[in-house]
């Protein structure tokens, strides 16, 4: 089991990403490293605008005008299944590839599945539950249907070639198992007559119904409310474990990830500052952002009086005028004159599976 | 985790499985119906469409080509009490004479109370092929040819050739309303097409179709009509002449169609489940036709809607100034052309007729594109 569980499922390489905007380039993603493994869950955290949604699309290749990828690589460990068993690798260069051309749209949705923070926008109105599904199954050579069954029914249609009913049985088991109540009638409905958690239920559905080797979660429980993320979250672990599936799991909210992930990368401005196993992380942080990302936590019990929650001091700087140096370093607690605002900090191991890029670690 | 794969055992009843809230199309029909104008106006188009595109032979009393000797022939007065005060339960028109006055040439017909000609309903007349397949020669209504053969009844009068008006009538409302109807479909694929490619795509494509909609738009309409109705070679058989006005209406007018699809489009592309659909796989194709043009399709149906008026007044104008379609077809457009002389309207007033006919096919339109808007936004307040 060892062997498989280490193997590597996506790596993204010294990736950047610009956007070449009026005002200059910003650079989203700048030479980014991270792998995640066939299984296993990858937490990625970090402020706003930091890079994390950038780095998930730019896996499925998906960037957004006016963004490019200019450097880097993403190799995807693409396992083509023979009769049920997937067996046989091929890799696969995903930047390389055309971003609207046939191999990439196989591999979104059939082999790497994504589900979008906003729950509420995520299906489209006129389509039920149920096409849906089919919609994926059918993209992916499974057959298509109409509804929130169609809104999954399409994705089953996309991907795996069915007939009718065996979209819809397919479209209502996929319902079951993430928990839709009466998943018969929920089938047929709309969007709109669903809630937000049921919603959300049913993108997992979409992503979850063509079996992907991987599934990038954006942000999937920020639009909830808190009893629904416990349940949302209780899915997808389940249903990792029931499939093998890896998962990429994007937030800004640390018990969520620390609940969730086996590893963790930590991003500030585009880039990775740190990279532990969980429990490593939030003992041993190591990376003066990561500390004050645990730090700014609120901990029960743990307040004297007139005490204020930490908070990072400043302001994320302007992305057109990134600090030279360390970019963390008009910011950082411990900063180092001299140092910190000169010399560029690389990645560097500092214990077993943990990584850090910072000058309190480095010989200079 | 108790939620996941919850064994619930779920009553699977075939019948409770197949009503489940309502569609969008439920919603919008129990909107509109509560909507009485327009439901009088789709109740008039359906009517108006069935009568006059499918059996137009049916209803007249003549056939297109049938001549007669009353030449500018009044309506002629349908009389229930006859000269002598008895009262018919079926009623019934006199038989004409003609009278010319010799010094201004003019003719008059005088009824003459002697010759009753009872009306009919499905008499015998003129033959013809329902919906071009079944010979029959019954029509609506009508005086027996057969037995009177100068009997006649002229509804709404008759022409210079002695032909009824109503009958051409009629027949002119096939061509006028299918051009409308036509027109605008043809419209509404082109407009609909380019306008979700041109907010799809965006940049050089947008560009390109943008600019050809302006400069559409920036010529004015009666001489690029002109130009293109000269452009169709005389020798064209009438019918691929009908075919080509259809076409050159609506390839002037897919402009203002394809910018409002175009505007919908850019807004509906940022959201969030057109992401969500490239993630699953699902090609450009597919985002644009499968999950980006129902979002627009409320929107379009009403502006198609109350598109075809204008389509409809835009053939009668052009075969009004004799570029449309040309006297041997015969069209709203062509009656009026008919009605258009001093001499007509002092000799032949009645050839009026087609006005309130055109008024009212536009009147119908209008009512119906307005329920319409209302009821394709059925969550909204109205």
């Amino acid at each position: 089991m060892s062997k498989i569980e280490n193997e590597p499922l996506v790596e993204v390489k010294d990736l950047r990403v610009e956007f070449d905007v009026r005002a200059g380039i910003v650079k989203a993603v700048d030479g980014l490293n991270l792998t995640i493994y066939r299984g296993k869950t990858l937490g990625v955290i970090g402020e706003s605008g930091c890079g994390k949604s950038m780095t998930a699309r730019a896996i499925l290749n998906m960037i957004p005008k006016p963004g490019k990828i200019t450097q880097g690589k993403i190799v995807y460990h693409r396992r083509i299944s023979n009769n049920g068993h997937s067996q046989l690798d091929d890799i696969v260069e995903l930047t390389e590839l055309d971003p609207d051309g046939k191999i990439i749209r196989e591999i979104r949705g059939g082999e790497i599945g994504m589900i979008f923070q906003e729950p509420m926008s995520s299906l489209t109105p006129v389509y039920t539950a149920g096409t849906h599904i089919n919609e994926a199954v059918s993209l992916h050579h499974l057959t298509p249907v109409r509804k929130v069954g169609d809104q999954l029914a399409e994705q089953v249609m996309a991907h795996k070639a069915v007939s009718k009913e065996e979209a819809r049985e397919i479209a209502i088991n996929m319902l079951r198992r993430v928990g839709i109540p009466k998943p018969t009638e929920r089938v047929d409905s709309y969007p709109h007559q669903l809630s937000g958690g049921q919603r959300q239920r049913v993108m997992i559905a979409i992503a979850l119904s063509c079996e992907p080797d991987m599934l990038i979660a954006d942000e999937p429980t920020t639009a909830l409310d808190v009893s629904i993320e416990a349940q949302i979250l209780d899915i997808m672990r389940e249903l990792q474990e029931s499939v093998n599936m890896a998962i990429m799991f994007i937030t800004h909210n640390l018990g969520v990830i620390a609940s969730m992930a086996d590893e963790i990368v930590v991003m500030y401005m585009g880039k990775a500052v740190e990279r532990a196993k969980v429990l490593d992380l939030f003992k041993n942080p190591k990376h003066p952002y990561t500390q004050a990302l645990l730090k700014s936590i609120p901990h029960l019990g743990d307040k004297k009086k007139g005490q204020r929650l930490a908070s990072i001091t400043g302001m994320t700087p302007d992305p057109f005028n990134l600090p030279t140096g360390c970019v963390f370093h008009p910011r950082c607690p411990m900063f180092m004159p001299g140092k910190c605002d000169k010399i560029v900090p690389s990645w560097k191991q500092v214990d077993d599976d943990h990584w850090v890029s910072c000058l309190l670690y480095e010989e200079v | 985790m108790a939620t996941v794969e919850q064994a619930q055992p779920i009553p699977t009843t075939p019948a409770k499985q197949k009503k489940v809230g309502q569609s969008y199309w439920s919603l919008v029909w129990w909107k509109f119906k509560r909507n009485r104008t327009a439901l009088v106006g789709g109740i008039l188009l359906i009517t108006m469409y069935i009568s006059f595109v499918f059996i137009p032979e049916f209803i007249s009393p003549y056939s297109l080509e049938h001549t007669s000797d009353y030449a500018e022939a009044g309506p002629t007065r349908i009389h229930f009490i006859d000269a002598e005060g008895n009262f018919h339960a079926q009623p019934f028109v006199y038989g004409m004479e003609q009278k010319v006055d010799f010094k201004t040439r003019s003719r008059t017909y005088v009824e003459d109370t002697t010759k009753i000609f009872p009306l009919h309903f499905f008499v015998k007349g003129d033959r013809y092929k329902l919906f071009g397949l079944i010979p029959t020669d019954r029509h609506l209504f009508g005086v027996d040819q057969v037995a009177n053969p100068e009997a006649i009844v002229l509804i709404m009068g008759a022409d210079a050739l002695g032909r009824d008006w109503f009958t051409r009538i009629m027949y002119g409302g096939r061509l006028s309303l299918m051009i409308g109807l036509i027109g605008q479909i043809l419209t509404l694929f082109f407009g609909t097409v380019l306008g979700v490619m041109s907010g799809f795509y965006g940049g050089a494509v947008d560009q390109v179709i943008q600019r050809s909609t302006e400069f559409l738009s920036a010529f004015p309409e009666i001489p690029l009509f002109m130009a293109l109705a000269a452009a169709i070679p005389t020798y064209w058989s009438q019918l691929t002449v009908y075919f080509m006005l259809t076409v050159i209406l609506s390839f002037v007018r897919w402009g203002g169609l394809a910018r409002q699809v175009r505007g919908l489009i850019l807004s509906l592309r940022e959201r969030e489940y057109v992401l969500a659909a490239k993630s699953a796989g699902a090609s450009d194709t597919r985002l644009m036709f499968r999950h980006l043009l129902p979002g627009t399709m409320s929107h379009v149906i009403v502006i198609a809607t109350l598109a075809i008026p204008g389509m409809i007044l835009a053939e009668t104008a052009l075969s009004w100034l004799g570029l449309g379609i040309r006297p041997p077809l015969t069209s709203w457009g062509t009656l009026l052309q008919d009605a258009a002389t001093v001499r007509a309207i002092h000799n032949t007033p009645w050839e009026l007729w087609t006005v309130p006919f055109i008024l009212l096919a536009i009147l119908a339109y209008n009512m119906l594109g307005d329920g319409l808007r209302d009821a394709l936004d059925p969550y909204g307040a109205r």
